[in-house]
């Protein structure tokens, strides 16, 4: 009986956890911009500031930074989907284990 | 609509200017101009005077035939040197970019090492010992230049406060 867990019909989410759910991911992205924009100009740019526009070292290592920081998350975020998954797995195995 | 057009335009041109092949070609169509007017000053006070043997023959010629050997010595000069400062600023402008591109640092490290391979290209022809004496001469000269470019300003109000 342990296929019931995955298989019944969720409800459908009301407007008020729509919302909710909109409101955290923009939290989620401005938040991720804010920390991609910090990280990068801490790494890239040195408080030297004698021309304004950015030199060609500075361009390509914003680049790179900014390409390494979502390749970063994509990784980090399938470990944690595989975590969770597993953990998920785990923890139904048991449950089932009992009735069968 | 079309404003954006050129905009987009404008703003290509700026970053096609800003890569490597396109700096390479302009330093090196300012060395070639810069060259050609440096060999024409050194030339100019190179000229033989009367006293020498080849001065003496040339001094016999008709007038105009002496001010055509003098502008014939001034072009050659004028070319061999524009050819030469052109090709030493093609070859920095363009190493100097690829370094940088490829560190994507903006160090004076850059300069240094376009300057060695620079002089050590231009110098290879005579010679491995030849080519390391330029490397290193073109590399303490772009050194001492980028050095003296960065080094903070005594206005304190150019360098905003950090």
């Amino acid at each position: 009986m342990s296929f019931l867990f995955g298989g019944g019909a969720r409800p459908q989410p009301t407007s008020a956890e729509k919302i909710a759910a909109a409101e955290a991911e923009i939290e989620m992205v401005s938040n991720m911009f804010n920390q991609l924009v910090d990280t990068c100009t801490r790494k890239c740019i040195p408080p030297q500031y004698r021309e304004a526009d950015l030199n060609k070292g500075e361009s390509v290592c914003l680049d790179r930074c900014v390409a390494k920081f979502f390749e970063v998350n994509v990784k980090v975020s399938e470990k944690m989907q595989g975590e969770a998954a597993q953990r998920q797995g785990a923890g139904a195995a048991p449950a089932g284990g009992m009735f069968g | 609509m079309e404003r954006k057009l050129i905009e987009g335009f404008v703003e290509q041109m700026q970053l096609a200017m800003e890569s490597c092949p396109a700096k390479s070609a302009i330093s090196g169509v300012m060395g070639f101009g810069l060259g050609g007017m440096f060999g024409l000053f050194m030339s100019s006070m190179r000229y033989d005077t009367p006293l020498t043997a080849q001065g003496a023959e040339i001094s016999k010629l008709p007038v105009a035939q002496q001010l055509r050997q003098g502008f014939k010595e001034m072009g050659r000069a004028s070319w061999g040197s524009a050819k030469n400062f052109g090709m030493v600023g093609m070859i920095f402008a363009g190493t100097e970019c690829a370094i940088e591109g490829f560190r994507a640092k903006n160090d004076l490290t850059n300069g240094v090492a376009a300057g060695c391979i620079t002089g050590g290209a231009l110098a290879a022809k005579a010679g491995p010992q030849a080519a390391a004496v330029g490397c290193a001469g073109f590399a303490a000269f772009s050194a001492a230049i980028d050095y003296y470019m960065r080094m903070p300003s005594d206005d304190p109000g150019n360098d905003p406060v950090m």
